[in-house]
């Protein structure tokens, strides 16, 4: 059992932008909708805050990555949608890029110690050789 | 001669932010009073219903919109913030060394400790609280947890803001408010499990399975409402004096500025 935190660094809040733009990008949605998605999609470590997620929503129309608009359904409320910009577009691309890299350094990390746990069985097989 | 005010009406737990956002307002048209005036969310809709002129009503739920408001009273009604329900004290509160996320039940209901919530056909709180108890019991898996938890309540106040009244002067140990609420008075809080809270739109299905039978407005009514993720809302009267000051109130409070004053409140823009 690992007491420390053993969640490499693809934490919830790292990974939480490129999969906000990412649901963005299939959908337009707003915050409530989204967090159900975020759910559904079961990408992040952990139950998304809902608290984190309007936050990052509200930086990223500040950075000019989501717009957002009002949309209202019938006579319910009337909820802040978000869809993604051509910036953010640009900048999920690059986060693409990052999380590909990623995946192929803990893919080599993963086959490097079953090489090394396969070593280990070799060794410890010749030691439990019969004597004479 | 002066003008008639703008009236803002607004739920008990808006209080501190609504002020706020009234400062700002003031600054932006310095000629026309403003008069703020708080109750609980449904008595709110009641007065508007009953034909009071307000320009802006900020509610607790946007079910009290729904079932009351729209469309006759309001056309379109605009989700601004979220929070959640937790379990308030203070370091004067019987057991408030020994409590925890852990046993909060047990602490409550232990013999000389006093708890209170909101009265549930005035207050979204109210009626929040009765569903995160009903919740708790399923979550926890005790059953006649919600029965206990009512038969031990000795204390209900018409609004949440008159509920943190209550904790503030000691007349209850405990007390079921918004979390923003409780950060506004500097009190301590227990926070709940997301699956009981209402705080997660991911969870509204597992919400749903509590509910509520709250009197109506007629004699004899009864309405059932079910748990949902809190939503506070605003909207502006179709019967608003000032419809445009009100619009400008409205984006206000729902643009960057407005959002950074709910930050720093307590509640969670959205």
């Amino acid at each position: 059992m690992c007491k420390n935190d053993c969640s490499w660094n693809l934490t919830a809040d790292r990974l939480l932008q490129p999969v906000l733009l990412f649901l963005l990008c299939l959908k337009p949605s707003h915050g409530y909708e989204l967090i159900q998605r975020l759910a559904q999609l079961d990408l992040l470590e952990g139950e998304a805050d809902p608290a984190t997620v309007y936050r990052n929503l509200r930086r990223m129309e500040q950075e000019g990555l989501v717009i957002s608009s009002w949309e209202a359904t019938g006579t319910g409320p009337a909820r802040r949608r978000y869809a993604v910009t051509p910036k953010g577009d640009e900048l999920l691309d690059a986060w693409m890029v990052a999380v590909r890299r990623q995946k192929e350094k803990l893919e080599k990390f993963i086959r490097l110690y079953e090489n090394h746990l396969d070593s280990e069985k070799a060794r410890g097989g010749e030691n439990l050789l019969p004597e004479g | 001669m002066s003008r008639a005010p703008f009236r803002i009406l607004h739920a008990g737990a808006l209080r501190r932010p609504m002020g706020e956002c009234s400062r700002v307002f003031k600054e932006r048209y310095p000629d026309l009073p403003v008069e703020l005036e708080s109750a609980g969310s449904r008595e709110c809709a009641a007065r508007i219903c009953d034909g009071g002129i307000y320009d802006v009503v900020a509610l607790a739920d946007t079910a009290v919109f729904a079932r009351w408001l729209a469309p006759d009273y309001v056309d379109c009604y605009f989700v601004f913030a979220t929070d959640q329900i937790v379990v308030a004290f203070d370091r004067f509160s019987r057991g408030s060394e020994e409590i925890t996320r852990d046993n909060w039940i047990d602490v409550l209901l232990s013999p000389g400790v006093i708890y209170g919530r909101s009265n549930h056909n005035l207050d979204p709180c109210g009626y929040r609280t009765l569903m995160v108890w009903q919740l708790a019991e399923k979550f926890y898996g005790r059953p006649g947890l919600y029965e206990a938890l009512q038969d031990g309540c000795s204390r209900v106040y018409p609004k949440s803001i008159d509920l943190a009244g209550a904790l503030v002067e000691g007349r209850v140990d405990y007390a079921f408010l918004y979390s923003s609420v409780v950060r506004q008075l500097g009190l301590c809080q227990v926070n709940l499990p997301s699956r009981i809270n209402l705080s997660n739109p991911a969870l509204a299905d597992y919400y749903a399975a509590a509910s509520v039978t709250l009197e109506g407005r007629m004699p004899g009514e009864k309405v059932l409402l079910t748990g949902a993720p809190i939503e506070f809302a605003v909207a502006v009267p179709r019967n608003a004096r000032y419809p445009v000051e009100a619009q400008w109130f409205v984006e206000f409070i729902t643009g960057v500025e407005g959002q950074q004053i709910l930050e720093g409140c307590g509640l969670i823009p959205c």
